[in-house]
């Protein structure tokens, strides 16, 4: 089974990712790649309240996901890869580990130095070379919040 | 561990009825949150570093407003702990989802319409007027009163560990349990406006046989809801049901 989604989302798990998403593409996992949250047991708690209970909601860190992408790949369970920043991601689909994946920008929020590229979607000239980078490591960009929505193209997404 | 102090602690609860008071797309609920917990740090700080930190939590956050008491009892305790700011702020991140998600299927889509049946099968069944609000308005009120009292509470107590807690009330039971009442209560509306309405009279269907009929279709809507659950039961229902009274009534006339 191929991974289904790969989302950065800073809210990670939430109403646009369960109901929005979730319905369409009937998940059977969430993994959530995440340096801090794969150490933090009370806020994985928390994330995991969020998702429907027949869901499974596992963390891992990011060289830890690296190692287990292909397992995902091979196996039988339907997931859906978050993380809450470009930065995971790009951790991730280093060294072409991704290559021909997609990726959604679904929820990067407005903080002091970012444009706004949609209501859901803000980038700062940092985001915007992660972003580069990703294109450039063999994965398709673009940033789209719900399944249904007009997504927006790495063009757009990476213009300065 | 410097505790809350009754008084603060009554006035953040008082004052967070009024958490979406200043309700934007910017920050959401962050201005009624600061607000709300306002009494815990005049408590905790003093001069600019009580400044600093109602800054700090005027910041984005947002949850169903019956539930947000929870993140706020938790946060009155983080701060009363002297906990770091950065712990705060992520534990708030958090809990924004599933007090939201929480919150909007038990209240929004269960209690809410679930209650607003009582009162109308009340008033179908000939009550009083000021009966079919009061058996609205009552259970309503005293179970959204329970909710937040509960979340203040529990949040009070746990702080940032409250997510265990969260899961063991098993929340989304409850509005399975509260959808499927809710289900049978669309039932006997049903029921009642096709045998007792204007209606029924107009359409002659009072008496005999047809009453048995509607008496039928009122326990099979009843039997459809408690094996589909929420998958058929939606407040939409409601309206629709409430739609075609409606249009059968003016017709009637």
């Amino acid at each position: 089974m191929p991974i289904l989604l790969f989302r950065v989302d800073e809210r990670l798990i939430h109403g646009q990712v369960v109901i929005g998403w979730g319905k369409q593409l009937q998940p059977d996992r969430y993994v959530v790649v995440d340096d801090e949250l794969a150490n933090s047991e009370w806020e994985q708690e928390l994330y995991r309240l969020a998702a429907a209970d027949a869901t499974d909601v596992g963390f891992c860190s990011v060289a830890d996901a690296r190692e287990r992408i292909a397992s995902w790949r091979a196996g039988e369970a339907r997931t859906v890869v978050l993380t809450r920043d470009l930065e995971s991601m790009l951790g991730l689909a280093r060294e072409h580990a991704m290559e021909g994946e997609s990726v959604n920008l679904g929820g990067i929020h407005h903080t002091e130095g970012r444009r706004r590229v949609r209501p859901y979607l803000y980038l700062s000239a940092e985001d915007r070379e992660r972003v580069r980078a990703l294109a450039e490591e063999g994965v398709t960009v673009s940033g789209r919040d719900l399944p249904g929505s007009l997504g927006v193209g790495l063009d757009n997404l990476i213009e300065d | 561990m410097s505790a809350v102090t009754s008084s603060a602690r009554a006035s953040a609860f008082l004052r967070s009825f009024t958490i979406q008071g200043s309700w934007n797309y910017r920050t959401m609920l962050g201005g009624g949150f600061a607000f709300a917990l306002l009494p815990v740090l005049r408590q905790v700080f003093r001069g600019p570093q009580l400044t600093e930190a109602l800054r700090r939590h005027t910041e984005h956050f947002n949850a169903h407003p019956y539930l947000a008491g929870l993140a706020l009892g938790a946060a009155a305790k983080l701060e009363a702990d002297g906990c770091d700011p950065e712990l705060v702020r992520r534990f708030k991140t958090a809990i924004k989802g599933p007090l939201g998600g929480l919150g909007d299927a038990l209240v929004w889509a269960a209690w809410l319409p679930a209650t607003a049946l009582l009162g109308l099968i009340a008033h179908f069944s000939g009550a009083p007027p000021w009966l079919c609000v009061l058996v609205f308005l009552l259970p309503y009120n005293l179970g959204h009163l329970a909710l937040r009292l509960w979340g203040f509470r529990t949040g009070l107590r746990w702080g940032h560990e409250v997510g265990r807690v969260l899961r063991e009330a098993a929340l989304g039971r409850r509005t399975e349990t509260v959808s499927r009442a809710g289900a049978l209560l669309l039932g006997v509306f049903a029921g009642l406006v096709c045998t007792v309405g204007p209606a029924a009279s107009a359409a002659g269907l009072r008496g005999g046989a047809s009453e048995a009929l509607w008496l039928v279709l009122a326990v099979g809507a009843f039997v459809v809801g408690l094996v589909g659950g929420v998958r058929v039961w939606r407040p939409a229902a409601v309206v629709v049901v409430g739609a075609v009274v409606s249009i059968l009534t003016v017709a009637a006339r």
